[in-house]
């Protein structure tokens, strides 16, 4: 009994599959250039040629990860409740945020003494990626805001995040940055991947009273202890 | 005939032409992204299999619902058969001769049952571009012995008229949904509702297996993280109190400028009378 195949279920246009398929032609006409060159000087015994596509498979290894698939658990980080930078003298409770749907951006707590903790990147308990608060420099209404301290930040200070249950992890801030908010590529201050460090983030530079906005952020990234 | 210095020459400026061109056409993905993800799902009710790749066993006691991967496979053509478990390549249940491998792709090869109780392979391209942050990816993929059917979530149709080997995906708000799926334009329940955590980021897919004669329908799910996208920033302030001052400081500077060329002019003036 044999099966039938059918054509990948692809979302690419044509366009697009002409292009891979020209790029996929161009890289196996290279490689198969590539592979006569390298082994026209020895004397080829009873190797098979190489396939026609002139890409040569890898062995598939037999320690190939197995999963159940059932539906996925959920996965819940332990959230930060408090930050603390003693030689600032900055001290803030610590609420999950999320984005804000109107905006895109961080909804940081509307009450500028609290913190955000960005709930969907790296928790209290995380081992890799950026732990990331976010929070207010000050508010028309309110006045200064909890990290309104923060770019008086100086590389070697130490941050020290706390869990519900206590437990304080110390981080050592390694930077300190004011970036332009509208040059800024957020991608690497929330990534999930790479030594675990904590990162706060508020707003900072000269500002603007007729948009009421700050042109910068301030970044600090603080590396685990 | 080129001695051979020439013709490495020759070669190494075609791979590099190659790569140039690669890097132009396949512009927003790596240049250097020939090889691919691949992931094999099993969704075929009560036969555990040996998956071959080229001919080399790659998968041994594959059971119903599992799904294996990611194998990193080089862009090309390949040859998978299924066979019993411990049995040769030569007697394959279901083969699938130079299955495409496109590069730079993530691909999902699924055995299942086509509509007819059939066994089949169909190879699903995943869709693991950026997911907006706050959100999650899911798609579902209608792999079993049945008819059309709808998606709902919580008990409201997202998903329409969807058939075996089709797709169809959609982006929600990261959290829980309960799915269920049920017989396209009825509420008759094919699949009971299976509760889906949706992570911010990820893309989940869900394939409909078995076959509805056989009363075998279920569902597999396979999770796809590294989707997730940073939001779009932070405002974080709309008092000024903490502004650098730069413009305080030159308006400073001008007016007591200003004020000393006053002075100077009235004195030399006053000199002059």
């Amino acid at each position: 009994m044999s099966g039938t195949i059918d054509a990948p279920q692809d979302r690419l246009g044509a366009r697009r599959r002409a292009r891979v398929r020209s790029a996929a032609l161009l890289t196996a006409g290279a490689a198969l250039i590539a592979t006569a060159a390298t082994t026209a000087p020895q004397q080829q015994v009873g190797t098979a040629a190489p396939p026609a596509s002139g890409v040569i498979a890898s062995t598939p290894t037999r320690d190939v990860r197995i999963h159940n698939g059932a539906p996925p658990a959920r996965h819940t980080s332990v959230p930060p409740v408090a930050v603390r930078i003693p030689a600032l003298d900055l001290a803030a409770p610590v609420d999950p945020v999320g984005v804000d749907a109107a905006t895109g951006q961080v909804a940081i707590p509307d009450d500028v003494r609290r913190v955000g903790w960005y709930e969907h990147g790296p928790g209290w308990d995380s081992t890799t990626g950026a732990i990331v608060l976010a929070g207010h420099v000050d508010s028309a209404t309110q006045g200064a805001g909890a990290l309104f301290g923060l770019r008086r930040a100086k590389v070697g200070t130490v941050v020290e995040l706390t869990a519900a249950n206590g437990s304080v992890r110390s981080f050592r801030i390694a930077a300190v940055e004011q970036l332009p908010k509208s040059r800024l590529a957020w991608q690497e201050y929330f990534t999930r991947d790479g030594r675990l460090r904590l990162t706060l983030i508020t707003c900072g530079g000269p500002f603007n009273p007729n948009t009421r906005r700050y042109r910068d952020n301030i970044v600090v990234t603080a590396l685990a202890d | 005939m080129l001695t051979i210095p020439v013709r490495r020459a020759l070669a190494l400026t075609a791979v590099a032409a190659a790569a140039t061109t690669m890097t132009t056409l396949a512009a927003g993905s790596p240049a250097y992204a020939a090889s691919s993800e691949v992931y094999v799902v099993h969704g075929i009710p009560a036969t555990p299999v040996d998956v071959y790749v080229d001919g080399k066993i790659t998968l041994q006691g594959f059971q119903p619902g599992q799904v294996a991967g990611p194998l990193t496979l080089p862009e090309g053509t390949y040859d998978i058969d299924i066979t019993k478990p411990g049995e040769p390549v030569s007697s394959a249940i279901l083969s699938a001769q130079d299955a495409a491998v496109p590069g730079g792709t993530n691909i999902s090869i699924v055995a299942h049952l086509d509509t007819d109780d059939k066994p089949k392979i169909t190879p699903f391209v995943n869709d693991v571009s950026a997911v907006p942050a706050g959100k999650a990816r899911l798609v579902v993929r209608h792999t079993a012995a049945a008819p059309a059917v709808d998606v709902r979530a919580s008990g409201t149709p997202v998903i329409s008229g969807l058939t075996n080997p089709n797709e169809a995906e959609l982006e929600v708000d990261a959290g829980t949904i309960d799915a269920d799926v049920v017989l396209a334009g009825t509420s008759t329940v094919a699949i009971p509702a299976t509760e889906l955590n949706l992570a911010e980021g990820s893309v989940t897919v869900v394939y409909a297996i078995g076959s509805a004669q056989a009363k075998t329908l279920a569902v597999v799910a396979q999770v796809l993280t590294g989707s997730y996208t940073a939001p779009e920033g932070v405002d974080a302030g709309d008092a000024g109190l903490a502004a650098d001052r730069p413009a305080l400081g030159w308006a400073l500077a001008a007016s007591l400028g200003s004020l000393l060329l006053i002075l100077g002019v009235m004195k030399l003036r006053a000199a002059r009378r």
